[in-house]
């Protein structure tokens, strides 16, 4: 009895963080537009009328993205810093989004990124990250 | 010689008009990824690793919209609900192996309770806690239409509340006003049996004759009318009924009497009522 009782305050609990998680879901706004995350749904036979699902995935998405993203920072912070003279240099290394680090972190998501060894997309391909832009 | 660091960012948009709706989304999805890789930490990116980021990303958002309907449809549904995406965030959560801790546990199906899903948890406290970003730019109301709806008339946005039922993908009802009228007569009938759709069939020829006539006045009849008389020749009814008699010969005279008679009055009523008939 007393168990029953318990259970019952538990769901009534859990019943309104569910109420208040959609609800925060209103005046959240995710960084992919809720007509984006629409025309992307749609084209997959996904139909609902309701925002506050869309806003849903919307999140769920940019959280897949953003810890993607912070596993291949992860991967480039961890990377052997080039040995470079100039200390104050290597203290101000740059930042850079590059596909080594991308195909490090997605293939923990089960996402296997092949890329050419030598592509070189843009001038600066194969330059040391910390020359970059000088 | 001091070296200046650059500290510009170099996420930036290219200015190539998008042309197709897939061009245009998918650059659109770019920004958004580049937004977050930024907000991440990032200072640059690489253009082919910003476009592969993006391409996992739509491939991500189709999969799940693949997976919430194809629930949702096993549950003969055709709108998805809460229950749909957090189930197809279940199964995304076990095929990639590291997203979301908790992924792999199912939610409380006994108590039906979606908040206890791992995956649930940890979106909540990702919408608490992670800091808000909005887009860049505010999206043009005008879609650019590439491929589908073309040729099709633009539909309103708006729809009547009477109409939610309506899916959104069927084409637009024509104009209400062709519909709405005929609607409100039914609805204003108490009865169907008193409805002209049964009167109708039981009406004599007269009433059909004024009818016509209420029509082509609106429903109002003219104060000065036109007298019309009708001459009904007995001769006719004398040569059915002889007619008649010639086939049963077999028959009484006390009935033929009788039927010769019904016949007359009705022939006479008939000259009383279509005597004087204004129109």
């Amino acid at each position: 009895m007393n168990h029953g009782q318990q259970s019952g305050e538990a769901k009534h609990d859990d019943d309104a963080a569910l109420t208040e998680f959609l609800a925060s879901l209103m005046d959240y706004t995710p960084t992919i537009p809720d007509d984006l995350v629409e025309h992307y749904l749609a084209k997959s036979g996904f139909q609902c009328p309701d925002v506050r699902l869309i806003r849903l995935v919307a999140v769920a998405t940019q959280k897949f993205v953003a810890d993607v993203a912070s596993d291949a920072l992860q991967h480039c912070k961890a990377r052997p810093a080039p040995v470079v003279k100039d200390k104050k240099q290597q203290k101000d290394k740059r930042l850079i989004l590059t596909m080594e680090d991308l195909s490090k972190a997605l293939r923990e998501y089960g996402v296997n990124v092949k890329h050419p060894e030598y592509f070189a997309d843009s001038p600066s391909t194969g330059m040391d990250p910390a020359a970059r832009d000088e | 010689m001091k070296r200046r660091r650059k500290t510009r960012v170099r996420f930036e948009e290219s200015n190539q008009s998008a042309t197709t709706t897939a061009e245009f989304s998918f650059s659109l999805t770019k920004i958004a990824v580049s937004q977050i890789c930024r907000s991440v930490g990032y200072k640059a990116a690489d253009s082919s690793a910003v476009n592969t980021l993006t391409l996992i990303t739509t491939k991500f958002l189709q999969s799940l919209a693949g997976l919430a309907s194809s629930f949702s449809n096993r549950a003969n549904r055709t709108e998805i609900n809460l229950f749909d995406i957090v189930n197809a965030l279940q199964d995304i959560s076990l095929s990639t192996s590291d997203w979301f801790p908790g992924g792999s546990t199912v939610h409380d199906t006994e108590s039906n309770c979606l908040i206890k899903s791992g995956v649930l948890r940890n979106l909540s406290d990702f919408v608490t806690y992670a800091p808000e970003i909005p887009f860049a730019k505010p999206l043009p109301k005008q879609e650019i239409d590439g491929s589908s709806g073309r040729d099709m008339p633009r539909i309103p946005l708006t729809r009547s509340p009477e109409m939610n039922s309506v899916p959104a993908w069927l084409p637009p009802f024509p104009d209400s006003s062709l519909y709405s009228e005929r609607c409100t007569e039914v609805r204003s009938d108490q009865l169907w049996e008193n409805s002209d759709s049964v009167i109708c069939r039981e009406t004599l020829p007269e009433n059909s004759k004024s009818e016509k006539s209420r029509d082509r006045s609106g429903g109002r009849l003219p104060l000065s009318r036109v007298k019309v008389r009708f001459k009904i020749e007995r001769d006719c009814g004398d040569t059915i009924l002889e007619r008649w008699r010639d086939k049963n010969d077999g028959e009484s005279g006390r009935d033929v009497e009788v039927k010769k008679k019904i016949i007359e009055e009705y022939i006479d009523n008939a000259c009383i009522v279509a005597g004087e008939w204004r129109i």
